[in-house]
């Protein structure tokens, strides 16, 4: 992702912040979508396109969950533990879809294909035990045969050409 | 048990996601009377319904809005805040997700109110989903003309723009949010000044909650009074509860407040508990609230009846807990909870989180000592009061009534050596 | 931040009724009347307050729960209890989190000893612990640059060095990253911080999470001491404090008390780096002369001896030449000795004073006035890299409001976000005088930042921006002088030429040289010729050098960090040295050694301390007259203005090819060289072209170019800067032992070069 295809990116919505620090966030997400995270290039770019320093982009970067800073997966699997889906059996079905990944616990399988790992409260109580892949709707409440499937599923697909997480 | 959809119009119309679904089903007629009346009184109507803040604080919507100076000679800014984070809490999801331009008409009768030519609605990073749903209804006005140079009147603009978070709880509390909205990291601001005299880029800004800015459409079309005078004179309207947990028929039910008690909210609404299950705890108000044993069943869902009860309203997220749960472990999860999601400013919660989880975990997994729980009960109040935001009284008050209410739960654990996992309630199809 | 500058009230701290200023935050207000409330985050010269580390909680009768008295304005009538239950409840309680996960390893830590954790914790603390759990552990130390070392164990993430980056030194270079309990400091990616004022960050720590790499494990608290002293490597004259053990620097830091006019206690990192040059293996430490034997070492007082007698000779014609970093008593007394040598001449080596009267004449300002200036305009130069604490000062004027201007030939660090860059020709800085009374328009509180080198060079240009700025309702001017001695040579009248002329006129049968070494300066090789034809040269030196090397005596002399004197600052403000170690065993104050020439020659000067002389030379010269050396105290006190002089005609640059451009970073010279701390950030001498000229003159890509001019000819590093007018060629003058500044006439005063391709050996070797 270069500096400038995320000017591009950048430019139908700089009218919308008068101070334009704000668009660091979304050029953070935009640059996130290439790769699923953000390698040192891309945060670089960010703070060329915006006009920041390095370390600041990469600074308001690590203050988010979403926002990755080291290598992950294909599709990364949320897991909510919080405590509703707690209730509903979500520490057995992160066991369960970490075996089936092949992760010990969160992780990154070997093939790259997925990242796992367990997430705080996604707003999705009423599906619990739920889980959320990267961040596409909410699914749940889940079995573990349930869980398979959507795994099997994403195996089946691949990699995504856009990463929204 | 009146349960009243005014503010889950799709659960009483067909075709809410289009904009001429929802004009069919009255939609619009909100904003159309507001922008009759000038703009003060649009406010005076907001203090008049006497809605109050559904995020978590319950302030008064209408005395928030009428604190934004009017002679600053800067922009005022609407900001919504879509980061529905709190444990618990999957209300505004929903509104979201099946009702974007109810949310949309509250959010331009809010500005019109308090002046603002441009509001932001900020929506916590995971909501991917619904931040698409909402993207799409907020071009769909802007193709309409609903949103745009003539929102409000031939050459009267109004816009919204949306703004994605990126996965941080603390970016619910309203300054947080005001610092990631201005691409900073999500810590919260020393107050005062309060964001409605500098709030968003130091400017005067109204913030409030997705259920707040979608309760004003009915609001201003039905009128002010008829909003205050559904339910107690202090607490009136509707109001969302998220049910989940060990109940049967988890989701959202929107109740007249004061008219409905957590009984019937839990056993009523949210189909009760399995066969042979006890109930054994609620968080009523999402996660940061202190927790209430059965003993408080019968309470009356409004600010004050829960306040009564010695907890909150909160943001209306109930958690339930029957008795095959533990309530240490239940802590101590939430412990981890506010641990993580710590902004990390303060010392006392950045420290503290930590420490309460891992006296916790210790306790749970059997290396708990009595004299832990003397520590805890001198730690809570070390925590919780002494800080520049909330969360690390949030995280304070659900162990802090845990330990209060259960105490014997949490010296059988210690003297059992730990809490056993206990079997999960799994997925029930009802 | 703006100062509290409202009518005091009275408000009660534990049960006193006291006086304090209304608006000022509690912390403050408690401090004035004795009544300490301990805090980590609060540091108002990083802005406004945070609250973050809650160490400073205070009950405020009427507000609910307590409040942080950092953050906490004082208002009429109020009510404060510093010391109650709920309080003293609050303070064990940070503390005992703030230990929570600490690693407690005071014993191998650098700020042991010195650390305001360990202090409050022994003050304040619960004395003892309760915390079994164990501690969350963050990847080892590691070093944040070659000077700066982190250990993020112990870090209590107080924001203050993160703050100090992003909005004093505005580097954008150190930031947190991750939140919550895992919330660390770093840098982009774990690349280096490097900038002029990274060490400041050390400072403010207030535990022991950044430390200084070169003093790591190099002393413990109890067997140090610490002395405030002034810097000497620039013109700005910043307080600092000196750590001696054994005799020798071991640090240097800011002032834990700022001097708040001059530096607010940030130092950029050659004046605290800077000292390892002391004890540098070329250092003077013996003295030596030549006689019939040779060259030999010798005691200090045969030197002495020796130079006297020569001195006592009849009929003799002797002359003095000043350099850096030399004191307003060395300067006085060389007077004094040339009284007594019939009035032999002194002259200093600097820039000649010229053309510059009308601006000396002009309103004069302190560095703290530029907070409050609504416009701030300098006129040539680069402060950043000449007088580095000058672009702290600008940056916040500009945070405060002050719309900040850089006309003038050079690409500077404070261009962009600090200061709108007004590129002007290569030395035609009077081309730009017109923008400069556009920006001067309508203020009030201008203030004039104008570079003693570039304006020498353009007496007209000088001339007219001095009357623009006496126009200027308001306006006032800083000079950024060239060099540390300068201001304070001037107002005792000593001239920056002379000594030259009259040597070469072969008057002069004896030079003394004081800090001063011409042949690798300007006209270097005009000097060194010259230098032949001087039967006797005494040298007083701190350091060995080509000088060093011809005469006939030379004496080693302490060096500002080691002395007691007085340097003047470029905005005026004479203030003292102290004396921070006892220098080589051999070497002496420069001004003991005239006054022991003095001695020697029958004619006795009184002097017995710098602070006599001081006292002394007040009462004769107008521009000290009514301060003592006790006046100066620690914070030093403005000198009187200049009384200003003639305009001059306009000069013509000597030489052909393109003009000159010369910058002198402080970060590149000989003493910055001489210190391997600063290897790292250290500036070195090259030529700098803009790629268009560069192409056109044929050298673009090559890495050495040859620069000519009529007084040397040098060959230089090549860098290509885009940023850089066509019609100049960049000279940055580095290591002295380059010879690059030798290319600039002995007045330094303007010339052009012609740039060539090096042949090719030259560059091989
Ligand atoms: C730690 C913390 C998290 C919060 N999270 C949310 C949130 O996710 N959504 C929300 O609307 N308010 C949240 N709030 C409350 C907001 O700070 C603020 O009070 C609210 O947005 C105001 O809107 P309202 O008056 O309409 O409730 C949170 C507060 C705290 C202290
Ligand atoms: S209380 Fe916690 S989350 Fe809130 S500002 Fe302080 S550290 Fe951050
Ligand atoms: S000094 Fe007041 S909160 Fe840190």
């Amino acid at each position: 992702m270069t500096a400038h295809e995320i000017s591009e990116f950048l430019a139908p919505i700089r009218h919308e912040f008068p101070d334009q620090r704000s668009l660091i966030l979304p050029a953070l997400r935009f640059a996130q979508e290439e790769q699923g995270w953000l390698p040192p290039e891309a945060m670089a770019a960010v703070a060329e396109a915006t006009g920041y320093s390095q370390a600041y982009v990469e600074s308001v970067a690590s203050f988010y969950d979403r926002l990755y800073t080291e290598p992950v997966g294909r599709r990364v699997i949320s897991v909510c533990t919080t405590l509703s889906c707690m209730l509903r059996g979500s520490d057995e079905l992160l066991a369960h879809v970490a075996a089936n990944i092949g992760t010990n616990g969160e992780g990154t399988s070997a093939d790259g294909m997925f990242t796992l790992q367990r997430a705080e409260c996604l707003g999705a109580c009423d599906r619990a035990p739920c889980l959320q892949v990267d961040s596409d709707d909410q699914q749940g409440p889940l079995t573990h045969d349930d869980a398979d499937a959507i795994i099997g599923a994403l195996r089946a697909d691949g990699a995504p050409t856009r990463y929204d997480r | 048990m009146p349960q009243l959809n005014s503010v889950y119009r799709h659960r009483e119309f067909q075709d809410l996601l289009t904009l001429s679904g929802y004009e069919r089903a009255g939609g619009w007629n909100g904003l159309k009377a507001t922008l009759e009346m000038s703009p003060d009184d649009a406010l005076y109507a907001f203090q008049r319904s006497g809605l109050r803040g559904r995020g978590g604080a319950g302030f008064p919507m209408g005395r928030k809005a009428s604190f934004l100076p009017k002679d600053s000679g800067r922009p005022t800014y609407v900001v919504c805040n879509a980061d529905e984070s709190e444990p618990g809490t999957f209300k505004d999801r929903e509104i979201l997700d099946k009702n974007p331009f109810q949310l949309i008409e509250g959010v331009a009768i809010a500005s019109y109110g308090v002046g603002c030519e441009r509001a932001y609605i900020y929506v916590r990073g995971e909501y991917g989903h619904q931040a698409e749903v909402l993207r799409r209804a907020i071009t769909e006005c802007r193709e309409a003309g609903r949103l745009g140079p003539d929102a409000f009147g031939p050459g009267a603009p109004f816009d919204i723009a949306l703004y994605r978070g990126a996965g941080a709880y603390i970016c619910g509390e309203e300054t947080a949010l005001l610092e990631s909205l201005e691409g900073k990291r999500g810590q919260p601001r020393l107050k005062p000044p309060f964001p409605a005299v500098a709030g968003l880029y130091g400017c005067p800004t109204l913030i409030n909650n997705v259920e707040t800015l979608a309760a004003l459409p009915p609001i201003m079309h039905r009128g002010a009074d008829w909003y205050a005078a559904i339910g107690p004179e202090k607490s009136p309207g509707t109001k969302i509860f998220s049910v989940s947990g060990h109940v049967l028929k988890p989701g959202n039910y929107e109740i007249v407040m004061g008219e409905t008690t957590l009984r019937e909210l839990i056993f009523d609404l949210a189909g009760g508990l399995r066969d042979g299950r006890e109930f054994k705890a609620c968080w009523p108000g999402g996660s940061s609230v202190p927790v209430l044993t059965a003993e408080h069943l019968d309470t009356p869902l409004d600010y004050e009846s829960l306040a009564g009860a010695g907890t909150f309203l909160g943001s209306g997220g109930c958690i339930v807990m029957d008795d095959s749960g533990c309530i240490v472990r239940a802590s101590w999860r939430l412990a981890h909870f506010y641990r993580h999601e710590s902004c990390g400013k303060c010392t006392p919660c950045r420290e503290g989180t930590g420490w309460l989880e891992k006296i916790l975990g210790r306790i749970v997994h059997g290396d708990g000592r009595l004299e832990d729980l003397a520590m805890l009960e001198s730690l809570f109040g070390r925590i919780s009061g002494r800080t520049l935001c909330a969360l690390a009284d949030g995280a304070v008050a659900p162990v802090q009534s845990a330990l209060e209410l259960f105490r014997d739960d949490f010296v059988q654990v210690i003297e059992q050596g730990g809490s056993p996992v206990p079997e999960p309630m799994g997925v029930i199809n009802v | 931040m703006s100062e509290p500058d409202e009518a005091p009230v009275i408000i009660t701290i534990n049960g006193q009724a006291v006086e304090a200023r209304k608006g000022a935050m509690l912390v403050d207000a408690a401090k004035a009347v004795g009544v300490e409330i301990p805090v980590f985050c609060y540091e108002p010269r990083l802005g406004k307050p945070i609250g973050a580390c809650r160490m400073c909680l205070v009950e405020v009768e009427g507000m609910r729960g307590l409040q942080t008295a950092c953050s906490t304005p004082v208002a009429r009538d109020m009510v404060v209890n510093t010391t109650s239950d709920q309080v003293k409840d609050a303070q064990n309680g940070v503390l005992e989190l703030l230990l929570a996960n600490h690693p407690l390893d005071c014993p191998v830590c650098d700020k042991g000893g010195e650390c305001p954790l360990q202090d409050r914790t022994f003050q304040f603390g619960p004395g003892e612990t309760r915390i079994l759990e164990p501690k969350n552990h963050f990847p080892k130390p590691l070093d944040l640059s070659p000077l700066v070392a982190l250990d993020r164990e112990r870090c209590i993430a107080c924001f203050r060095c993160v703050r100090f980056s992003e909005d004093v030194a505005e580097d954008g270079q150190l930031t947190f990253h991750e939140r919550g309990d895992s919330t660390e400091i770093a840098t982009f990616s774990g690349e280096p911080y490097e900038g002029r004022f990274t060490g400041n960050t050390i400072d403010l720590c207030p535990v022991g999470a950044l430390t200084s790499n070169p003093y790591r494990f190099v002393s413990r608290p109890w067997d140090i001491k610490n002395a405030p002293s002034i810097c000497a490597g620039c013109s700005v004259g910043c307080n600092l404090e000196i750590t001696e053990r054994d005799g020798e620097i071991k640090r240097v830091t800011g002032r834990p008390d700022p001097n708040m006019a001059v530096e607010e206690g940030w130092i950029c990192d050659r004046g605290r780096w800077a000292f390892p040059a002391l004890t540098a293996g070329d250092r003077l430490v013996m003295p030596e002369i030549v006689d019939q034997v040779g060259r030999r070492h010798v005691r200090i007082e045969r030197a002495v001896g020796d130079a006297g007698a020569i001195l006592r000779r009849s009929g003799i014609r002797v002359a003095f030449l000043l350099g850096t970093p030399v004191t307003v008593e060395d300067g006085f007394l060389a007077l004094e000795l040339s009284h007594l040598l019939d009035d032999a001449p002194v002259a200093r080596l600097g820039v000649s004073d010229d053309g510059l009267g009308p601006l000396r004449a002009l309103p004069g300002a302190q560095m703290h006035d530029m907070d409050g200036a609504d416009v701030i305009v300098m006129v040539g130069g680069d402060p950043s890299s000449q007088q580095p604490v000058t672009e702290l000062r600008l940056r916040k004027a500009r945070r405060n409001g002050a719309r900040v201007a850089m006309v003038g030939p050079r690409p500077t660090a404070l261009d962009g976000n600090t200061a709108e860059a007004l590129r002007t020709v290569p030395g035609r800085l009077g081309d730009a005088m017109d923008v400069v009374a556009e920006r001067l328009l309508g203020s009030s509180r201008a203030i004039v930042l104008w570079d003693e080198c570039d304006l020498a060079a353009e007496p007209v240009a000088a001339d007219a921006l001095a009357r623009l700025v006496a126009s200027t309702p308001g306006a006032r001017a800083i000079e950024l002088a060239a060099d540390v001695s300068g201001p304070g040579l001037r107002a005792l009248g000593i001239p920056a030429t002379g000594v030259l002329e009259q040597i070469e006129a072969g008057e002069v049968d004896v030079l003394i040289t004081v800090k001063a070494d011409p042949t690798t300066g300007p006209g270097g090789t005009r000097w060194a010729a010259a230098l032949n034809q001087v039967p006797t040269v005494i040298a007083l030196s701190t350091h060995r050098s080509p000088i060093v090397d011809l005469a006939a005596i030379a004496i080693p002399v302490l060096y500002g960090l080691e002395e007691a004197g007085t340097l003047v600052s470029m905005a005026g403000r004479a203030q003292r040295l102290r004396p921070g170690a006892i220098g080589p065993e051999g070497a002496a104050a420069a001004w003991e050694v005239l006054v022991g020439l003095s001695h020697r020659m029958g004619q006795p000067l009184p002097d017995r301390t710098a602070a006599q002389a001081f006292d002394r030379m007040a009462k004769r010269f107008p521009a000290f007259s009514g301060l003592t050396c006790t006046d100066l105290g620690l914070l030093g006190a403005p000198i009187a203005a200049g009384t200003g002089g003639p305009a001059a005609p306009a000069r013509r640059a000597e030489g052909e090819g393109l003009a000159l451009v010369v910058s002198t970073p402080v970060f590149g010279d000989a003493t910055a060289h001489r210190s391997d701390a600063l290897d790292c950030v250290r500036e070195e001498t090259h030529l700098g072209l803009c790629p268009a000229e560069a192409d056109r003159l044929g050298v673009s890509g090559s890495t050495h170019v040859r620069v000519t001019t009529p007084f040397a000819s040098v060959l230089l590093p090549l860098v290509e800067d885009h940023r850089l007018h066509e019609a100049g060629a960049y000279l940055v003058l580095g290591d002295p032992a380059s010879m690059a500044a030798t290319l600039l006439p002995a007045d330094r005063g303007p010339v052009c070069a012609v740039i060539s391709a090096p042949v090719a050996q030259e560059v091989g070797a």
